[in-house]
């Protein structure tokens, strides 16, 4: 700590003794040894100036013991009942017939003594002892406030990852704190200009400038020449630099010591941390290695919440095109797992119009496709509404999937409801045509059974799709079913387990398929096959 | 012949403290006078109403100030006093200021005439 020529690095000292010859004899001792002293009369003048918040710091105290209104033992005792002030080293003035109480001093934590007959080379060695100890409290001290505060801003980074704001409120904050600056701002680039994006102290007035000023890069500004350079710079004072043009931020704000580090992209100032000072005093290398450590963290966040972002944009575009789910599966951690392919009981539906063909060659090709729109329309709010997985439209084609891939237990009657609502919905919509002579009717076929789901396509232009006996199937009961008609496997007849009414049509022969199949219509009325026997059947179609 | 007042060697070292700043010097003498001559003022009340505790504070300042400007005699004369003020007993306390009175009043000529001494050298 000590400087090479022998002299401890300079102190300031607290004098406390009621004797005024004593006080000045110590102040020019002091003094002379390079340390600044201040003095007081007792021991309650001592622990005023002590927690005089606005006065610079006491580094070491010199206590009298026996003085008026508050003697050396009660400051002792004040000051080890002070969180804020027990760390300050005391060195006791005694005389050399008091032993006695230096021990007493000791044991009530001072941490030295001097006889009153002071020889100036004991001061010093005394003085340069306690503050060496105090420098070192401080260092930890800061070091544990410096982790606490970086602990502090990736917490509230992890808690609040998408506010920029938030969490650069964070840094400055704690920038300002540690730096012992007055104001701290965060400017971030937007467009050609920074912007305030986050501030802490200073005085409204100030920061009401600073936020309706957006800086540019140039000379004049400090925000603007780390902007510049891209590296970070203090100016010690504003009003000696002859390239700074103070504004009225300047002049009510009332700072005068600067500095400024770069929040970086990629080699590309993004933004600027800038903290103030409203005296003349330079901020020190350390400050300095903490702001840039700050800055640091300002361009984490800052690439975290582009990158949130992005992904959110690239997610609500997406799900545009696809469906909720499938959206979220591409963003998701285990979505590349199930998107290269997976085996799942799945249920399938699908959906086509009778009579469409027709239709479509008899109206106006507008008319067309603002049918085809509100048709979509109706139907994607249904899919989405009972969570579907909507695999393609297809004109008047609509294939949707349950239980993939997000799990629903209750995926076969979740089918069969929204198979329901579409016929209710359809009539609505298809009313107006009724009128004008097209009878537009909606088949729906739904399956259970397993398929394997996953990426299908090539690459460039891949969906998510699923291939399985029970897809097909779906498709097949679409084709087979009569206008207005569902038509359900054996399979997701024994699945709905009588949630959703359906009554057995036989079986009936489909295309593909060798032997003739039992096929279930859903909100039909009357009772068909129990679902007792339908489960059975179903194991045995299974087996 | 007695003891003097100052004791030169004493002095000196207050002196060379200063690191030889006469200026200064003068000032802290100052500075003990006025001190001294109130701590006797706060020793002749005490005394004057007994009040032997009262004498602890003004004489325990006065030796250790004395002691710095080299005032053994009157340094030594406060530690008896203070010591004895801390036991409770002082015989006669009136007589015991008045020779710390005495005393002081020897160490303030003793220091004036140094002074007058010394600028008019």
């Amino acid at each position: 700590m000590a400087p090479p020529d022998g002299r401890t690095e300079p102190g300031r000292i607290l004098v406390v003794d009621d004797t005024a010859f004593n006080r000045q004899l110590l102040a020019r001792l002091l003094k002379g040894l390079g340390h600044e002293p201040v003095e007081a009369g007792d021991g309650r003048a001592a622990l005023e100036r002590l927690r005089q918040a606005d006065a610079p710091p006491i580094d070491v105290i010199l206590l009298d013991i026996l003085m008026p209104v508050m003697d050396g033992y009660e400051t002792l005792a004040a000051l080890a009942a002070d969180p804020a002030l027990r760390h300050l080293p005391v060195i006791v003035i005694t005389g050399v017939d008091e032993l006695d109480s230096v021990v007493r001093c000791l044991e009530m934590g001072a941490a030295d003594y001097l006889p009153k007959s002071v020889d100036p080379a004991i001061l010093q060695a005394r003085i340069a002892s306690s503050l060496a100890r105090k420098r070192l409290h401080d260092a930890e001290r800061e070091a544990v406030e410096r982790q606490a505060a970086t602990n502090e801003v990736l917490a509230i980074m992890s808690r609040s990852a998408f506010d920029r704001e938030v969490v650069l409120g964070a840094i400055v904050r704690a920038a300002v704190r540690l730096c012992r600056a007055d104001y701290g701002v965060a400017y971030i680039l937007d467009g050609d200009a920074f912007r305030v994006v986050a501030s802490a102290g200073g005085n409204p007035e100030l920061d009401t400038w600073e936020r309706d000023h957006p800086i540019r890069p140039g000379r004049d500004t400090l925000v603007g020449r780390v902007a510049l350079i891209g590296a970070p710079l203090g100016v010690d004072d504003v009003l000696a630099d002859p390239d700074y043009a103070p504004t009225e931020g300047t002049r009510a704000g009332g700072y005068r010591t600067l500095l400024g580090v770069p929040i970086q992209q990629d080699g590309t100032v993004s933004g600027v941390l800038a903290l103030t000072r409203n005296e003349v005093r330079g901020f020190t290398a350390a400050d300095r290695a903490l702001a840039v450590g700050f800055g640091e963290q300002a361009a984490i966040a800052v690439a975290n919440v582009r990158l949130l972002e992005t992904i959110e944009r690239q997610r609500s575009q997406l799900a545009r095109f696809l469906s909720p789910q499938v959206a979220n599966l591409v963003s998701s951690a285990e979505g590349e797992a199930l998107l290269a392919g997976h085996r799942r009981e799945i249920t399938a539906m699908f959906c086509d119009l009778r009579n469409f063909t027709t239709f479509s060659e008899t109206a106006e090709p507008e008319e067309v496709l603002g049918f085809l729109r509100r048709y979509h329309a109706t139907v994607g709010g249904l899919v989405v509404e009972h969570e579907g997985t909507l695999e393609h439209f297809a004109g008047d084609g609509i294939m949707v999937f349950f239980n993939d891939p997000s799990l629903q237990a209750d995926h076969a009657a979740r089918a069969a409801r929204m198979a329901l609502a579409i016929r209710e919905r359809f009539i609505e919509i298809s009313e107006d045509w009724r009128r004008r002579g097209h009878v537009l009717q909606v088949g729906i076929g739904i399956a259970t059974g397993y398929a394997t789901m996953g990426r299908i396509g090539f690459e460039g232009r891949y969906d998510y799709g699923g291939v399985g006996n029970a897809i097909i199937l779906a498709s097949r009961l679409s084709s087979e079913a009569a206008a207005g008609e569902i038509l359900i496997a054996q399979r997701t007849y024994a699945a709905i387990d009588g949630q959703v009414p359906a009554l057995s049509v036989g079986d009936r022969k489909l295309k593909g398929f060798s032997r003739p199949m039992p096929v279930y219509s859903v909100g039909a009325d009357g009772a068909g096959a129990s679902a007792d026997e339908a489960r059975e059947l179903a194991v045995e179609e299974a087996s | 012949m007695t003891d003097p007042a100052i004791d030169p060697a004493a002095f000196a070292r207050l002196v060379e403290m200063t690191g030889g700043e006469l200026d200064f010097v003068d000032e802290l003498v100052d500075t003990y006078l006025e001190d001294g001559a109130a701590q006797v003022t706060a020793l002749r009340a005490a005394a004057a109403t007994g009040d032997i505790e009262g004498l602890v504070r003004p004489a325990h300042s006065l030796k250790s100030s004395s002691l710095n400007v080299g005032a053994l005699g009157l340094g030594e004369l406060g530690r008896q006093l203070e010591e004895a003020a801390r036991t409770g007993a002082v015989p006669r306390p009136a007589d015991w200021v008045e020779r710390v009175a005495a005393g002081f009043d020897d160490v303030q000529r003793e220091l004036l005439d140094q002074r007058a001494r010394r600028t008019s050298d």
